[in-house]
């Protein structure tokens, strides 16, 4: 015979979440305000008004990111020390470099692909003489 | 005393929840853990190798390359042991490589598509070529990654392609009505030059805005209410903090493929109608002949199926399929249902051509 406890459990064993039920209706409430804001965000009005506030930002911050940028500027060569500029310049050329490597190394890869396969046709075509004359040698036996 | 026991236990049960989900929103999980060797780099771009498990004479004979987005990190794709991918593919024999584009730097800025695709793209699959002493391979491209893999293939149709595979890949940007982005960069509202003038790249947390910003309510609500809801479920926590590692870790775009991205794709839709130019050539889609699969996800918001499906027609492909998944932008390759869906179509199909 089941208990009082036995019958308050859920089929899984476990006990019944007095949450489960606000779960429900939360996830009902969430499913309709996804849907809904899917529908706004894919708007004109929304596209516009996202456009105007982050124009307005870069707008409001231009000023001051280039008063940033010049004094700043200034501290790097009275400090004697390199710039943005000078190093992007930098790594521009390191990038070079790398590709000059690349290219080097493509150069080695198609020299020693070259090397292989005349050194197999070498291969092959001394093989072919010594074969010739053992097949010749077979057909002066089989004569005798 | 048991009247305290009942007055505290809520109190306690949800200070020590709110010390779980707070755990595990901010913990980052090991991620990428396939063992891998790095053979390539040029700047950023960097080619890996993961280490064969299955015997050489057991594996397929043509290499696969995977080229994934450019905004986002690309160890998605090899998330964690037992998910992952890329983990997949090895022990299905595959000799497998990775393209991770790396994180731009203000001196990437005028890095555009021209230069990923002409100028790394190429000499990537060289060394890819070189290392696996094969004249063929197949290439894997993923969101834009498969925008880059699509203009390599039209743009090199005798490299060596032999499959392609392409992943949510937005190519078509005629339909402006299903693509959210496109309504939201449309000239009138987004002035793409103030943008890159600022920023000189596009930052990683912009992007990252935009695309939470598709689904508000599921990423920024419903995200963490799935984990508050399974905060005693170590599996689900597992999983939502290697999603959400691979979430938070933004990398920014260079500025010359954003405007790019921008102004031809989103704006003119160049690709499509045959009008881009790529370092002087067109790029024509017809002169793409590599066996084709596309694979598209049925719930996809920041790719619509759409964006996907016109590239069949343009292609020359005698061979090419076109495959839907149920399943969003991510959900398709790192869901839970990855690994019974797509993975084994994926392995089915380049097995079959990789022979």
């Amino acid at each position: 015979m089941a208990t009082n406890n036995d019958e308050k459990q859920a089929p899984n064993g476990r006990p019944p979440d007095p949450m489960e039920a606000f779960r429900e209706v939360r996830d009902t409430y969430l499913d309709a305000w996804a849907k809904a804001m899917v529908e706004t965000v894919n708007t004109d009005a929304y596209a516009k008004s996202t456009g105007t506030v982050l124009d307005t930002y870069l707008s409001a911050s231009s000023p001051f990111r280039e008063s940033v940028e010049k004094a700043m500027l200034r501290v790097l060569e009275q400090l004697s020390m390199p710039s943005r500029a000078d190093f992007i310049a930098l790594a521009d050329r390191v990038t070079n470099i790398e590709m000059l490597l690349d290219d080097m190394d493509a150069t080695l890869d198609r020299i020693e692909k070259a090397l292989t396969n005349l050194a197999s046709a070498s291969r092959n075509a001394n093989r072919a003489p010594a074969e010739r004359v053992r097949r010749n040698r077979r057909k002066v036996k089989g004569v005798k | 005393m048991p009247e305290a026991a009942m007055i505290s236990d809520p109190v306690t049960d949800l200070v020590e929840k709110l010390t779980a989900f707070n755990k595990a929103v901010t913990t980052r999980t090991v991620i990428a853990q396939t063992p891998k060797e790095l053979v390539w780099a040029l700047n950023k771009a960097r080619v890996y190798r993961y280490i064969p498990v299955v015997p050489a004479e057991k594996r397929h004979p043509v290499p696969l390359l995977l080229v994934f987005a450019l905004m986002n990190r690309p160890y998605i794709l090899d998330l964690r042991p037992g998910h992952s991918f890329v983990e997949f593919m090895v022990k299905q024999g595959y000799d497998l490589y990775l393209l991770d584009w790396g994180a731009p730097g203000p001196e990437d800025t005028n890095l555009k598509f021209d230069d990923y695709t002409l100028e790394y793209m190429p000499r990537a699959i060289r060394k890819l070529k070189s290392i696996a002493g094969v004249e063929e391979f197949s290439m894997l491209g993923w969101c834009i990654g498969a925008i880059l893999t699509t203009i390599y293939s039209a743009l090199r149709p005798d490299d060596g392609l032999r499959n392609l595979i392409l992943l949510t890949a937005p190519l078509d940007f005629s339909d402006k009505q299903a693509i959210t982005f496109a309504r939201w960069t449309d000239e009138r509202y987004f002035d793409v030059d103030k943008v890159l003038a600022a920023f000189g790249n596009m930052p990683g947390e912009m992007i990252d805005y935009g695309a939470r910003a598709l689904k508000p309510v599921e990423n920024y609500v419903v995200n963490y209410l799935k984990l508050w809801d399974n905060l005693d479920n170590p599996h689900v926590i597992e999983a939502w903090q290697a999603m959400n590692t691979w979430v938070t870790d933004n990398i920014p775009l260079a500025g010359g493929v954003f405007r790019q991205l921008i102004v031809d794709l989103y704006r003119n839709d160049r690709l499509m109608r045959g009008e881009m130019i790529i370092r002087g050539e067109r790029v024509d889609l017809s002169r793409i002949r590599a066996n084709l699969l596309t694979v598209i996800a049925e719930g996809d918001h920041i790719t619509p199926p759409c964006q996907s499906k016109a590239v069949m027609s343009k292609v020359s492909s005698p061979d090419k399929e076109l495959f839907s998944v149920p399943g969003g932008h991510i959900g398709i390759m790192a869901g839970s249902g990855a690994n019974k869906l797509t993975w084994p179509h994926i392995n089915g199909w380049l097995a079959a051509r990789s022979k």
